[in-house]
Formats: structure tokens, C-alpha cells, sequence
């Protein structure tokens, strides 16, 4: 594909991310962050970020199996959470945790569960779109381009 | 069906009705006109009759009226033969005595007699007659008795009275008496006999004579003349009759009837008519009547015996036929006629009139047809249509499903797939593909539920102007990878003043960017411009007629740009008018292909493109529609706006209405506006007072003694147009240029204004000053921020413009020939401020920083909206903080933190000093005010920084420079964010993973670091693993103690209350994410803790 269509496409789809509350402004002072010395800075915390839910979210479904529930460690578990999705601008994952903490102060398990499903679901939606985001912009600079900001 | 029948049913009704009311009365009319002609026919037949009856009787009576004169005269003779024997010979002599005296007696009594006389057989004769008026007496005497037959006539005048001779006796021939018939008859015959004789004067008229016998010797005779009896009946008015009478032997008295004669036969009278072509008989002896043409007149001859004085007689009466009678029956007859031909006639135009009203009938029976058949049609068509919406709601609601699925799975292919290979790139443009069908059917989903009315506007509250410029945010470096500018117009600034408004944000997002991408897809070259403003209360009406006022619309925008305060007010006043509504109206100028005329009305369907333009676009062409349909929901209305000719593109115009947040007071406005903070105040002093905004004019000293300058200089046109249209606005005086060439020249005039003003007293203030001029200029902001240098002030009180503001457009020519040219302006300045704002693109830098003097700035494109305020401001009029030592307390933060950046760095700048204004008033605003305005300035602080460090002059945009600092955090991720950001700040890092590590490093740090701390400050997670935060601290604090320092320790935390980490001996907390604006801040406290 042309490369400037590429950018504009990059553009475009970034835009969207933004737009439907995906990403939010701490995302864009993540890449403001990144340059020469770091060039994969993003990349590399998203890929962190991504990790550390996957490791979150089986102690949640892990710890929400147990028969009597340790509400303090979910509610770590989801504080955690939290923190790291709300670092990378994860908006709509860091907003269901908020819901997820609120049940957890109330032992609610079952209102847990739809929150743990919740936030799985908005994991891997976000996933799949930084991924997929990643790709395009490893396609321009493969192509010989610059990310556009 | 029914209805068909009640329709065909009714002419035919009206038909049957019709004709029964034609031929009913016609046919009564003719029989009642029938009967009364015949009666009238009949009538005057028989007056004719009665008519004609009468005159006969007339006739008879008249006829009648003379009475025969028999019994006189009977009389008259045995009186006179009384005084005579029967034997004895009558003499004269007797004649004379006895009879003639009672002659004269009868003559002179008896009315209308003529003529009487005596006649004896002998020869003797006496009469008395009327001769003319005179009575004459005739006689015959015998003188001679012996010879009997001897006679002498005489004639003698008899006195009229008396009847004695008073005249000569004249003798005469004598009449022939005695030989008549008459006498013969009349001799023996005692009774009576009646004749038409003459008489005996000289005219021989026609008399009927009576005459008796007397003795036998003698007869009596006494005549009536015929004249009295015609006179009678031409006194009789016969109606136009005509009379002939004549006698049984032949003596015709009256001859009235021409052409005919009566011809006697057989003892019986016949009226014989003598016409042309033939003889006509009548006989007289039946009392007929006979139609008769006489000449050429047609009459009814009747006739009758009739007696007149004892003489049997015929006479004939014809009376005119062709009189009353044949006319009524003539007239009866055209009547008739006339009155047949009038119904004919009648019937006739009947017919004609009910067979139109016939077809008039059966016309309208097939519009009718044709209707029903037509809105049975409609509802199926609207049936169908509604069924097919329904099932496209549905249909795209699966679709999404199993859209949603292939992207997952494609997503979990490209995981698979090695980096690099086709099957992976194969993947991704599946992946686009996707992406961009579900872009499609989000529209048609939308237009769906538009369709089905479900779309509902959502109120939220949120910052007009913000939105705006977001939105053109967004599509700059789209336009920019096309080589189209997008530029947004803030025309009068009305937007900005209208802070907080209720809306659908979404919605009108949607709309802008939808109408912006649009005008950005089909601009190959040129701009795309985005204008909005309050629309004035009147402004709907126009809108709605939009086309032909545009211009007028336009030039009024214009003129509101120059009578700044009135459109203050006007925005006011649109407010206050409709207490909670305000219409914001928006215009999206393009400079590509443009719409046809005729397509301008169908663009706004549903799944109309252009074809000419949209050649090569992929869309569906609901794009307009949906927007349409979403301006119709708040109340608004969109349309093509007519361009100037051979202005090219397309300019949207729509306009919607939002409700103001409630403000009730002016005071709580005025609250706002300062809050806000964006707002820009003219430096009018008038305004000055009415708005008090006080932040952004205090530091205003004298507006009008001096002006700065400001000189543009853009490639773009729009761009340039609508910047120096909104700083003209604000009385600033702005130069523009806008090729390469220029500016050098431009840039002299300047220099030399400056330099006629400043000749007097620049030996004065140039006096302490190094010779190397082009350091003025440097140290200038430098010293202002130490408060200490009062040359500005001193500049101030002369007129020149004391300020220059150089914004070059890095794209508009190579950036070293607009830099040499720029530093050349310099050197030729002595004293004034001046400040270069450079304008880059964000994808191609082409600013060569290592060149840049320190006080210049560099801003991204696009330059509009919050980032042209933010150049404004930059002018001292303007409230700019850097030029004035005149700073109250809340300034006092600014200042320290730029001191520490000095202390850091040999190069100041406005840079750091402008960051720290922005922090400033981002702290002042709290997180209600605009964040996105902060994200550019920091944004721009950021991107600075590492570039000067790759420059000659090291570290400049590292406040941090060399500082130590430990990072305590056990997620990875986080740690890694924390460790770049503060390394990019400049600063050290050490890592650890919980607090244990952390009070471990601190005491190692603690037992081996002899001079100073071994860490500037510890960022502390509070909830970590093994040990957290807060017991970290704790031990920390207990370590410290032993060697008389104190560590900051800030801590970091989810948790938006840092209660606990004070508690637990930190200084500060920060609330995650990490920011690196936030720290400094915090950074700055404590410094600022610590010192004072």
C-alpha cells in the first residue's frame, strides 16, 4: 500500500481508538515519552501492560473460583489493574474497574463476575486494537516512513 | 364496492329523475293547450254563429218593422163605402166631398204614407202624394157626364195642413190606374192586396202599394216608398255583412251582393253567384248557409223568405268569413307549434346536458378508481418500506455480530502469523476491510434508527469551543497528508465566550466530522475552513432562506469582527434573549470541486452521491443524510451556502441550538470567564470596565501608548486571512506576508520606524549594555524574570510599538533563509522586544533547533483556536507574564520555577517560563478547565526538550538535570512509564521492585553518600508486595534520622486521597497515571518547602 495512505490511515484509525474512549490522553503522553533513546517505548509498556493483565485477570478468575472469596486480594488484584490501565490511557478497562472495586467492597459475587467478564472483554477489545494499531505503524516504518503524531 | 356502486348508481337516479321531469309536464302542458285551443275554437265558432244568426234576425225584425198596411186601408174603404149605397153611382161631385177630405185625414195620420189615393172603376181618381216636400192632389174629373168615358187629369198643390187646393190645377195625361193589375187584383178583394208599384210623382219611385176594393166600383190604395225600408237597413250594422232583398215576382229592393242575380224558377227564388270560373247556385227557400267565395273573399251567404208590408220577398245576407274566427284558429294552431318546437328543443338540450353530466360522472368514477388504486399502492409501498427498515435494523445488528467475529478471528490469525509475510499483510487488509465495513454499516445503522425515530439526544455539558477546535484538530494532519489546510475561524470569538453549553457532544461531533471529512476528501488543494459564531435571534428566518442573503450573512460576520464590542453584546443579548438556547451556527468552506447547482438539493438524501466528484471516494452515501437528520434533532437545518462565482468548492452552512449552562447572575458570568481563563479582553479601556476581567488586564500599563507589532507570515491564505482578521479584531496591528521574499523588506520598514523613534534616547539605555546586540534581545526576557531590569517599562512610555511578535510559517520557504533573514532583523534592533513563534509541521520538522534563539518558540500547526490565544497572550498587552516585573503573589510559584530552570540551564526561555504560566493556570482551573489545552502545552514543552539536548548546548528542557532519583514499584509497567519519564526530565534513575529493596538502597545509599543526599527524591508506590509503601517510608524516615537529612519521598497511589502516604511521613502523592507536569509541580513544592 502507498505509504502516505498508510499514515493516513494510522491517523484515522488512532483518531477512532480516541474517539470511542478506548485510549485516552495519558496514551498520547506515553508517546510523547518515546524518542531516539526509546524508540519502542510504547510498544514495550503496552506489551508490559498486556502481560501484567493477562497475569491480573487469572488471579481475579482464579481467586472469584475460590468457594470463600478473599475480597481484600481481588480488590488488589483490581487496584493493580487499575493502575496499569489507567497508565496507558486503557480508559474503558480503568472504568470497569472502578465498578469491579465497588462491588468488591460490597462482596457482591456475582456483580464480580460480570465485572471480571467486563473487563475481560474490554481487555482484549483494547488489545486487539493496539496490536492491530502496532502493525500499521511497523508497517510505515518497514515501508520507510515516519509515524505521524 | 359500495362506494363504486353509490357512485354508479347516482347518475343513472339523476337520469331517470331528469327524464320523468322532462316529459311529465310537456305532456300536460300540450293536452291542458289542446283542450283550451279546441275550446276557444269552439267558442268563437258559435259567437260566429250567433253572430251571423243575429243579423239575419236583425234583417227579419227590420224587414218586419213596416207594417202592412192591410187593415188601415180595409178600414179606410168600408168607411167610405158606409156613406155610399151599393147600387148608387158615385160622382165627383161625391168623390170631392166625401172622400176626398177622408183621404187627406188617412194621408195626414198615417205614418210614413206616401201616397193614397181613390180609384173608381168608372174612372174617377183622387189621390194625394207627396211630390218632393210638397203635397200634390191628383184627380180626374168627369165634366161630361153623358160620355162616361171622357175623363180630364188634373193636378193641384194641396196646402200641407189642411188639405185644401191652394193652387192652379194643372191638367195632365192622366194616369193609367184602372188597366193595372194591381186594380184588377184589388177590385173584389175586400181584403187586401199588396204590391211593389210606383208611385205616381214625376221620379217613379218604388212604393209597396196596399189596396182595397170598395163596393166594387172603386179600390183604396196606400203606398209606403221602398227608400224607407233601405234606409232602415243600411242603419243595421251586419258586421261587414252585405244584404240583397228582392220580391217573390222579381222586383229587386236592395242589390247589396255583387256578381250575383236572382233568378226565379218554379215558383221559388235562386241566388245565382257569377264567378270567373263558373256560376254558383244558392237557393233561397231553405234557410242554409253557404260558404261562398265572392272575389277574392270568402263569405257565408244565408238565405231567407221574408214578408215586408204584405209583399213576399227573398233576401240574401253574406257575411265575411274570414274574420275572428279563422284567426283564433289559425293562432290555436301556431301556438301549437311554437309550443312543440320549445319542448323539442327542451328535450334536446336536456339530453345534451344529461349525457355530459354522464360522462362527467364516469370521469370522475375513474379518478376515483384510479385514487383507491393509488392509496392502496401508497400503503403497501409505505408497508413494504417500513418492513424493510426493520429488517435492515435487524439485519445489521447480525451483520455487526458476525462482523465483530471475522475481525476477532483475523485479529487471532494475525497473532499466528509470522511478522512479515504475505499471509500477514493478507491478513491486515482483511482486517481494513472489516474495519471499514463496520464503518458502513454504523452509518446505515444510524440511518436506520433515525428512520424508526429513535435516535435521542443525550445532554451533557462541555466546552463549546474546545469541541470545536478538537475537531479540527483531528482532521489537520489528514488535510495536512493531502496538502489541505483545515483552519478554523473563530470569527467574532463568540463561541469562545460562551463557555459551558448542554448538548449532545457526540451528536455534534458526529455532524462536524462527518461535513469536516467530507470537505477534507474532496479538496484536492487549497483549505478547508470551519467558521462558527452565535447566530443572532433573527438568524433562523435567514438561514432558512439561506441562498440568496449568504453573502449578506457573511459580510455581517465581517462587520462583526470590527465592531467587536457590539458583538459582545450582540452574543450577549442572543443569551439572555432566549434564557437557556443559543444558536451556534457553523460554516464548512471548501476550495475543492464544489456541487453542481442542481445536485445541491439531493446530496441530502439518503444514498445519493455526486457522481462527477465522488469518482474513486468509497462511501455510501448516507454520510449527509445522517447528518441532515441530526441537525433536524437539535433543532437546527443545513444547506448549501452559495459561493461568490468563480470562488470554488462547497460551503456548508447549518446551524444548531444548545442550551447555556445556567447562569443566572452577570457576576457568576464574569466568575467563569475568569475561571476560564481563555477568554481574550481587547485592550479597550472601556471594556476594561465593564468585564473586569482581571487576570489577563492588570498587567495592561498603558494600552494605547503603545501597540505591538505583530507580522505574519503564512504560506496558507485562509490561515493568514483569518489570523490577522482576529488580531485586527483585538486592535492589534498586524502586518502580513506571505512569499519568502517579502519578509526582508517588510522586516526593514519595521526596523526602520523603530529606529526614527528610538534615536533620542537609545544612547541612554544602551549605555550599560554589553556591544554585542543581538544579546539585548537575549537577556531581555532573562532579566525580566528576575524582576531587576526596568528597561521594558522605560521602552514602554515612547510610542513606538515596543513589541514584536514574529510568527513564521516554517513551511513557507527554507528555514535557514528564514532564519538568517530573522537574525538579521535582529542585530538590527536595539532595544525592542522582540519574539519569534515558528510554526512547524508536526510530521516533517523542519526546524533546525540548534539554531534557534532561546526566545523564540516553536508551536505545531495547526494555528488556530487555543493556540493562536496562546500567541496572543504572548503580547504584553495581552497579559503576557514575561515582560513585566509587576507579579502579585500568585505569580510567586511561576517564579521560583523558573528560577530553578535557570539554575538548571544557562538558557532560559520563554518556553519553560511559558509552561510554567500554563501550569499555573492549570492548577488555578482545577479539572473543569480545558485539559486539552494543557496536553498541547506540554506537549510542545516535551517535544522541545529532547531536542535541545541533542543539540551543542546539552541539556536544555531538563529540569531534572541531574538529580537522583529512586523509584520504588513493583509492576514492571509501571516502573518502566515512571523510569522514562523522569529520565527524560534529566534525572537519574534507580529502580527497585518493593519497599524493602527501597529502604535497603536508601541506608546503603545513606552509609556510602558522605556529602548530600543519596537520592534528590523517592517516588514510592504505595501498595507494593512484601513491604508497601508506607512501612517503606517509616523505616526510611528512622533511617534518616541517624544522619540528619531528609529524603522526599513522593508517593504514588491509585488513590485519589493521599491522606495515608502524609500520615506515613511522605511529602507529597501523586495520583496515578503518572504525569510528568504533575510531578514537576510537586517537585517544585518541596523545593520551595525546603528553602523557605
Amino acid at each position: 500500500m502507498d505509504l502516505v495512505q498508510l499514515q493516513r490511515q494510522l491517523v484515522e484509525y488512532r483518531t477512532s481508538l480516541y474517539h470511542e474512549g478506548f485510549l485516552d490522553e495519558q496514551y498520547t503522553q506515553l508517546q510523547e515519552l518515546q524518542d531516539e533513546n526509546n524508540p519502542d517505548f510504547v510498544v514495550e509498556v503496552v506489551s508490559l501492560f498486556f502481560e501484567d493483565s493477562e497475569r491480573l485477570l487469572n488471579e481475579l478468575t482464579k481467586a472469584l473460583e475460590q468457594q470463600s472469596i478473599d475480597f481484600k486480594r481481588v480488590d488488589a488484584h483490581v487496584h493493580q489493574l487499575k493502575g496499569s490501565s489507567s497508565s496507558i490511557g486503557a480508559q474503558r478497562v480503568q472504568k470497569v474497574c472502578i465498578a469491579f472495586r465497588n462491588y468488591c467492597e460490597e462482596q457482591n459475587v456475582e456483580g464480580c463476575l460480570k465485572c471480571l467478564q467486563q473487563v475481560r472483554h474490554e481487555y482484549s477489545l483494547v488489545k486487539t486494537k493496539l496490536e492491530s494499531m502496532f502493525q500499521l505503524e511497523q508497517q510505515i516504518l518497514s515501508a520507510g516512513g515516519s509515524i505521524p503524531m | 364496492m359500495k362506494l363504486n356502486l353509490l357512485i354508479a348508481s347516482r347518475p343513472v337516479a339523476i337520469l331517470i329523475f331528469l327524464a320523468m321531469l322532462v316529459l311529465l309536464p310537456p305532456s300536460i302542458v300540450i293536452t291542458w293547450w289542446y283542450k283550451t285551443g279546441r275550446i276557444i275554437g269552439e267558442n268563437v265558432d258559435l259567437n260566429t254563429q250567433k253572430l251571423h244568426s243575429g243579423c239575419l234576425s236583425q234583417v227579419d225584425t227590420t224587414a218586419k218593422s213596416i207594417t202592412p198596411l192591410n187593415s188601415s186601408a180595409t178600414n179606410l174603404a168600408m168607411l167610405l163605402s158606409s156613406s155610399f149605397n151599393r147600387t148608387y153611382e158615385i160622382s165627383f161631385d161625391d168623390v170631392e166631398t166625401k172622400v176626398a177630405p177622408t183621404l187627406f185625414l188617412a194621408f195626414s195620420t198615417i205614418p210614413y204614407l206616401s201616397q193614397i189615393s181613390y180609384v173608381g172603376s168608372g174612372g174617377l181618381f183622387f189621390s194625394y202624394y207627396f211630390d218632393g216636400n210638397q203635397t200634390v192632389s191628383a184627380y180626374a174629373n168627369s165634366s161630361y157626364s153623358s160620355n162616361r168615358k171622357r175623363y180630364f187629369w188634373y193636378k193641384q198643390p194641396v196646402d200641407n195642413h189642411t188639405g185644401k187646393f191652394n193652387g192652379e190645377a194643372v191638367r195632365f195625361r192622366g194616369f193609367n190606374a184602372t188597366n193595372t193589375s194591381w186594380f184588377r187584383a184589388a177590385l173584389h178583394n175586400s181584403r187586401g192586396y199588396s204590391s211593389v208599384e210606383t208611385m205616381w210623382n214625376s221620379g217613379d219611385d218604388p212604393l209597396f202599394l196596399t189596396s182595397v176594393g170598395m163596393l166594387g166600383t172603386g179600390v183604396i190604395s196606400m203606398g209606403v216608398p221602398v227608400k224607407r225600408l233601405t234606409d232602415l237597413f243600411s242603419g243595421l250594422d251586419l258586421h261587414g255583412g252585405i244584404l240583397s232583398l228582392i220580391t217573390m215576382d222579381e222586383k229587386l229592393l236592395v242589390d247589396g251582393i255583387p256578381n250575383t242575380k236572382f233568378i226565379s224558377a218554379n215558383s221559388s227564388i235562386v241566388l245565382q253567384l257569377m264567378n270567373p270560373n263558373g256560376a254558383q247556385n244558392v237557393s233561397c227557400t231553405t234557410p242554409e248557409s253557404y260558404i261562398l267565395h265572392i272575389g277574392e273573399e270568402e263569405y257565408r251567404v244565408s238565405c231567407s223568405a221574408v214578408e215586408i208590408s204584405g209583399v213576399p220577398s227573398v233576401y240574401a245576407l253574406a257575411s265575411p268569413q274570414k274574420g275572428l274566427a279563422s284567426l283564433v284558429h289559425s293562432k290555436v294552431n301556431h301556438s301549437y307549434i311554437a309550443l312543440i318546437a320549445t319542448i323539442v328543443f327542451l328535450v334536446i338540450v336536456l339530453v345534451f346536458f344529461i349525457s355530459s353530466m354522464g360522462k362527467t360522472a364516469q370521469w370522475m368514477m375513474c379518478l376515483h378508481d384510479k385514487l383507491i388504486k393509488q392509496m392502496e399502492a401508497t400503503q403497501q409501498a409505505e408497508r413494504k418500506s417500513m418492513n424493510k427498515s426493520l429488517a435492515l435494523v435487524g439485519a445489521s445488528h447480525d451483520i455487526r455480530a458476525s462482523l465483530a467475529g471475522i475481525n476477532g478471528f483475523i485479529d487471532l490469525c494475525l497473532a499466528n502469523a509470522a511478522p512479515g509475510s504475505d499471509f500477514e499483510s493478507y491478513l491486515k487488509q482483511m482486517s481494513h476491510c472489516a474495519q471499514d465495513l463496520l464503518g458502513l454499516l454504523n452509518s446505515i445503522l444510524d440511518t436506520s434508527k433515525i428512520e424508526a425515530g429513535m435516535m435521542n439526544l443525550e445532554e451533557q455539558e462541555f466546552n463549546l469551543a474546545e469541541l470545536v477546535e478538537h475537531v479540527v484538530d483531528l482532521y489537520h494532519p489528514v488535510g495536512m497528508i493531502k496538502g489541505v489546510d483545515v483552519v478554523l475561524d473563530p470569527c467574532d470569538g463568540s463561541i469562545v465566550k460562551l463557555i459551558q453549553v448542554k448538548g449532545d457532544r457526540g451528536k455534534l461531533m458526529q455532524i462536524l466530522s462527518n461535513v469536516l471529512s467530507n470537505a477534507v476528501k474532496f479538496t484536492a488543494e487549497g483549505h478547508v475552513c470551519l467558521r462558527a459564531w452565535v447566530g443572532k435571534p433573527d438568524f433562523e428566518t435567514e438561514i432558512l432562506a439561506s441562498s440568496r442573503h449568504s453573502f449578506h450573512n457573511y459580510l455581517s460576520c465581517l462587520v462583526k469582527d470590527e465592531n467587536k464590542a457590539r458583538g459582545d453584546m450582540n452574543a450577549l443579548r442572543a443569551v439572555g434573549q432566549n434564557h437557556d438556547s443559543v444558536e451556534i451556527v457553523f460554516e464548512v468552506d471548501d476550495t475543492g470541486k464544489g456541487i453542481p447547482k442542481e445536485k445541491q438539493k439531493s446530496v441530502f438524501e439518503n444514498y445519493v452521491q455526486v457522481k462527477e466528484t465522488a469518482a474513486g471516494q468509497v462511501g455510501t452515501g448516507l454520510g449527509l443524510g445522517i447528518v441532515q437528520s441530526l441537525v433536524r434533532l437539535m433543532g437546527g437545518e443545513i444547506g448549501i451556502a452559495d459561493k461568490e462565482i468563480g470562488e470554488k468548492g462547497t460551503c456548508f452552512r447549518f446551524n444548531v441550538f444548545l442550551k447555556t449552562c445556567e447562569i443566572s447572575s452577570s457576576g457568576n458570568l464574569k466568575g467563569n470567564k475568569e475561571a476560564q481563563g481563555d477568554a481574550i479582553r481587547p485592550p479597550s479601556p472601556s471594556l476594561h470596565v465593564q468585564t473586569s476581567s482581571a487576570r489577563l488586564t492588570v498587567r495592561t500599563l498603558s494600552p494605547k501608548s503603545d501597540g505591538s507589532q505583530v507580522v505574519l507570515f503564512m504560506q496558507n491564505n485562509e490561515r493568514r486571512r483569518v489570523s490577522q482578521k482576529f488580531m485586527e479584531g483585538l486592535g492589534i496591528s498586524v502586518s502580513v506576508v506571505d512569499q519568502c521574499n517579502y519578509l526582508p523588506s517588510a522586516l526593514r520598514k519595521i526596523q526602520s520606524k523603530l529606529n526614527s523613534y528610538h534615536h533620542s534616547s537609545r544612547r541612554l539605555d544602551m549605555s550599560g549594555r554589553s556591544d554585542n546586540s543581538s544579546s539585548s534581545s537575549k537577556e531581555m526576557p532573562l532579566s525580566a524574570m528576575d524582576g531587576t531590569d526596568y528597561k521594558l517599562p522605560l521602552n514602554r512610555r515612547r510610542d513606538a510599538p515596543s513589541f514584536i511578535l514574529l510568527v513564521i510559517d516554517v513551511n513557507a520557504g527554507p528555514f535557514s533563509e528564514l532564519w538568517r533573514i530573522v537574525a538579521e532583523f535582529r542585530r538590527g534592533l536595539q532595544s525592542t522586544c522582540c519574539k519569534v513563534v515558528w510554526l512547524d509541521k508536526p510530521t516533517a520538522r523542519m526546524i533546525n533547533p540548534v539554531r534557534l534563539d532561546p526566545g523564540d518558540e516553536v508551536l505545531l500547526q495547526p494555528f488556530h483556536g487555543s493556540r493562536l490565544r496562546r500567541v496572543i497572550k504572548l503580547l504584553p498587552e495581552f497579559g503576557a507574564a514575561s515582560s513585566q516585573g509587576a507579579s502579585g503573589n500568585s505569580e510567586s510559584s511561576k517564579h521560583s520555577y523558573s528560577k530553578a530552570r535557570l539554575r538548571n540551564s544557562q538558557h532560559s526561555g520563554e518556553i519553560q517560563e511559558y509552561v510554567s504560566s500554563s501550569d499555573e493556570r492549570y492548577s488555578k482551573k482545577g479539572s473543569s478547565s480545558s485539559p486539552t489545552l494543557v496536553r498541547t502545552h506540554v506537549r510542545v514543552a516535551s517535544k522541545i526538550s529532547p531536542i535541545h539536548q541533542h543539540g551543542a548546548e546539552s541539556s536544555t528542557g531538563k529540569p531534572l538535570f541531574g538529580k537522583r532519583i529512586l523509584i520504588a514499584e513493583d509492576s514492571q509497567m509501571l516502573s518502566f512509564i515512571a523510569t522514562t519519564t523522569v529520565r527524560q526530565l534529566g534525572a537519574d534513575v534507580k529502580n527497585c521492585v518493593n519497599g524493602k529493596e527501597a529502604v535497603e538502597l536508601v541506608c546503603d545509599g545513606l552509609k556510602t553518600q558522605t556529602n548530600g543526599l543519596p537520592y534528590d527524591y523517592i517516588l514510592m508506590d504505595c501498595e507494593m508486595s512484601e513491604m508497601d509503601g508506607y512501612e517503606a517510608t517509616r523505616l526510611i524516615r528512622i533511617e534518616e534520622e541517624k544522619y540528619g537529612v531528609h529524603i522526599p519521598i513522593i508517593a504514588l497511589t491509585a488513590h485519589t486521597s493521599g491522606e495515608e502516604a502524609l500520615e506515613a511521613g511522605m511529602d507529597s502523592h501523586l495520583v496515578k497515571p503518572l504525569k510528568s507536569e504533575k510531578l514537576m509541580e510537586v517537585i517544585e513544592n518541596i523545593k520551595r518547602h525546603s528553602s523557605g
